[in-house]
């Protein structure tokens, strides 16, 4: 098991494309924290008018850990397209290479396979947000230093001690990684329908753009089922920035995706046993 | 004989509430007297903003003030929130300047002191504050409650407790009740969490309220008083 784990380490970390998420990340992240360096008094202002009005909030209020709550939360939505790059070849780029066959000759069940592409998908995903936490929030602190944050919710303005903040962070980054988790395996279920990596790459970028339209539009028509979306639950890291914590909330989120998550890979499992593989 | 009797009893009601006016006339003059002896403090401060959907923990800090209306919270590297009022939330600035008229409202008991209530308008029709209405109690010399009308800031009421500051008419505990204005943000700009259910559609006739009652608490843990405080460290700083 073990040495089938390193071999699909090997295959994604020898891929140069890899290292390309690693790269949009700390682009994004570095273009996000240069804006707000030049210009993030002028954003605040505007995000931050009606609490101005006011109070006189003086202070260091952009701060290390209110930019990196904004490149989360810029960044949080591009992150699946990363996710979706490597788990979605996972398959279906064996399958388009000439390689799946061959593989399956080898005294290993199919089952094991697909957990094996999961978890190889899953540790990318962890480093890929450790390395969004090292260039977001270290990298934040660094720049801006570090200091009581603010986080403004459309209705409620909750501001949280410094002391307070950093094992949010590491909560939220937990958090991301499920959320994330649920994409690669989305993703993993879509690439075992293909035999090439375009299709199911774009297909989880599809539903999870369509479904993140239907979560965010205010209309009644869609509150019935927004509960049941994976995209209204992939924010509930934002719960740990408020006061009280909304632990309920989170965990019924964090049960909801990682449902999901079961539900794909076991999907991914059950078809792809029956999968007539013929490449 | 009656006619007589009855301007004897107007006349005595005027000169008794004359005398009143008289009494309470001095007793606010010399309870301002008092309060401005204080012309700048540097306090240790714990305080408590309790607003509606605002959630800001107890804060601890070091309160500056500067008389007539500068005043700023430091916190040693944290951010500080003050509202932002056209007259800050100090005794001396919720009290009205210049000549005043003074009218003597009665009597009433606050945690088991009998106080004198004093009605106080400003004679200067352009400042900030329309009318005072304080809480004294005429045995300590002191104020214990405000309740003032501003012209932009709507009522700003606050109760005072008194401890080993009493003699520079200092507060050991205060708390101030404001008006604040409710606030909303897009939430295409904020992408809530929504960790609650929405709310039932609300009825279209209903009025809601433009704004809503705040607290803030704060207690003086220390003070240092008349030593002086340079205007710089009123300066707007990052």
């Amino acid at each position: 098991m073990i040495q089938l784990l390193k071999i699909e380490l090997y295959k994604i970390f020898k891929r140069p494309r890899t290292y390309i998420s690693f790269g949009i990340i700390t682009a994004i992240v570095l273009v996000i924290q240069l804006a707000m360096l030049s210009d993030g008094k002028s954003f605040l202002g505007f995000v931050m008018s009606g609490v101005n009005e006011q109070f006189d909030i003086q202070g260091n209020v952009l701060n290390g850990y209110l930019v990196t709550y904004i490149i989360l939360q810029s960044l949080l939505i591009h992150i699946p397209l990363l996710v979706a790059l490597v788990a979605g070849d996972a398959l279906a780029g064996e399958a388009a290479g000439g390689t799946l066959r061959l593989l399956l000759t080898k005294p290993i069940s199919r089952a094991k396979l697909v957990l094996m592409k999961f978890t190889s998908s899953f540790i990318y995903t962890v480093l890929l947000i450790i390395w969004l936490a090292i260039v977001g929030l270290f990298g934040s602190l660094l720049l801006f230093g570090p200091g009581d944050m603010i986080n403004l919710k459309s209705d409620a303005f909750v501001m949280l001690l410094q002391h307070d903040v950093m094992w949010r962070y590491m909560m939220a980054f937990l958090f991301a990684t499920l959320a994330m988790t649920t994409i690669a395996s989305l993703a993993l279920l879509l690439s075992a329908f293909a035999d090439n990596s375009i299709g199911p790459i774009v297909s989880t970028m599809g539903i999870v753009v369509v479904i993140t339209i239907l979560s965010n539009l205010e209309l009644p028509l869609f509150d019935k089922i927004k509960p049941f979306l994976f995209t209204t639950h992939m924010i509930g890291w934002k719960g740990f920035f408020d006061d009280p914590v909304p632990y309920g909330a989170i965990g019924f989120s964090a049960l909801v995706m990682f449902l999901y998550t079961v539900v794909f890979l076991a999907a991914t499992i059950f078809y792809f046993n029956k999968k007539d593989i013929k490449s | 004989m009656r006619k007589l009797l009855g301007i004897w009893v107007v006349c005595m009601l005027v000169a008794t509430s004359g005398i009143k006016a008289g009494e309470a006339d001095k007793l606010f003059y010399a309870l301002r007297t008092k309060v401005l002896t204080v012309k700048d403090y540097t306090a240790d401060v714990r305080m408590k903003i309790d607003i509606n959907r605002m959630k800001i923990p107890q804060l601890k800090g070091t309160l500056f003030f500067k008389s007539p209306n500068k005043m700023r919270l430091e916190r040693h590297g944290g951010l500080s929130i003050l509202p932002k009022k056209n007259i800050n939330l100090t005794l001396s600035n919720l009290m009205p300047a210049g000549n005043v008229t003074v009218i003597d409202a009665g009597s009433a008991v606050i945690d088991g002191k009998k106080v004198r209530i004093i009605k106080v308008i400003p004679e200067d029709d352009m400042g900030q504050i329309i009318l005072s209405k304080l809480w004294i109690d005429e045995a300590n010399m002191l104020i214990l409650k405000t309740e003032t009308t501003s012209r932009n800031d709507g009522t700003i009421a606050m109760d005072l407790t008194f401890g080993k500051y009493a003699s520079y008419a200092l507060p050991d505990h205060v708390t101030i009740t404001m008006d604040v204005k409710d606030y909303k943000l897009p939430k295409g700009i904020t992408m809530d969490y929504n960790d609650t259910p929405p709310p039932p559609p609300k009825d279209p006739k209903e009025k809601k309220p433009k704004t809503q009652k705040g607290t803030i608490q704060i207690n003086y843990l220390s003070y240092t008083i008349n030593k002086g405080i340079p205007d710089a460290k009123f300066a707007d700083k990052e």
